[in-house]
């Protein structure tokens, strides 16, 4: 079993470093969203060697099922070029800020996770349904009324927003 | 190294992609692709950090919740800024959307 979670950590792990890369590098928008909902998946499974279930379903049911739509829906309503959205290629500069940025930052977050080890349970928890159920809404019913008020507020500014009126009223 | 550490390296992964793209995208919505990489990569390391060490479980898988929720809802938010931009500038490329009062 332990070589299976292995094996399965690095497919999942190969999984996200493909999409990842297809997400950011690809000329398309559309090819680019392929490869986000690849490192969603990916991310989902590794909820899964997290034993946390819920979690993975949570993850595909929201984000590949909802938020992503919601992009393609993005793509759609915007004018698409023929030859790729991001075929230009960018100025020098401003891949060499982007380097400059990834390389910065993920030095110095490496170096402290990479020098101070926490103190870790060998095998994850299991969290029950019926824990986080009684979770949300006993300790967490604040945050969980708050979410709801925020998606609420989102939904209506976006209709707002997006609101054509009429001409002459 | 232990598997909270690997995590957190994939977790950090997301986060770097993610950041590159921000800065290097030219569309709006590829930006948005890759906010949600780095928002994926912020759960990954809650959830990671809240099973394998003595912290409380259920905290940190709701909170993963919560971030998704948020996402949802930014999601639907900026959906309706693009299409507005869109609607005003012709297109969502970051070079030709920049006056401030149109």
């Amino acid at each position: 079993m332990e070589e299976m979670a292995k094996v399965a950590f690095g497919l999942y792990t190969l999984i996200i470093l493909g999409g990842s890369l297809l997400a950011v590098g690809a000329k398309s928008l559309v090819r680019a969203m392929v490869g986000l909902i690849a490192t969603l998946l990916g991310v989902a499974g590794m909820y899964m060697l997290l034993n946390s279930t819920f979690m993975a379903l949570m993850q595909i049911l929201i984000y590949v099922g909802a938020v992503c739509v919601l992009i393609f829906f993005a793509i759609m309503l915007t004018k698409a070029d023929p030859e790729g959205e991001e075929a230009a290629s960018a100025p020098i500069y401003q891949n060499v800020l982007a380097l400059l940025a990834v390389l910065v930052t993920g030095g110095v977050l490496s170096w402290l996770v990479l020098t101070r080890p926490l103190a870790t349970t060998g095998v994850p928890v299991e969290v029950s349904i019926e824990k986080l159920g009684l979770g949300l809404l006993g300790p967490y019913g604040l945050a969980f009324e708050l979410i709801s008020v925020v998606l609420l507020v989102s939904m209506a500014g976006a209709v707002l927003l997006a609101w054509e009126r009429r001409n002459g009223k | 190294m232990s598997p909270l550490t690997l995590y957190q390296l994939v977790a950090l992964i997301l986060l770097l992609a993610g950041l590159f793209g921000i800065t290097q995208r030219k569309t709006l919505v590829g930006m948005l692709i890759c906010v949600e990489l780095m928002l994926n990569g912020a759960g990954l390391s809650i959830v990671a950090a809240a099973q394998l060490t003595p912290a409380n479980a259920m905290l940190g898988q709701l909170g993963t919740l919560f971030v998704m929720g948020l996402a949802a809802a930014e999601a639907t938010l900026v959906l309706a800024i693009i299409v507005v931009i869109a609607r005003r500038f012709g297109s969502t490329k970051t070079s030709v959307v920049s006056t401030l009062k149109g």
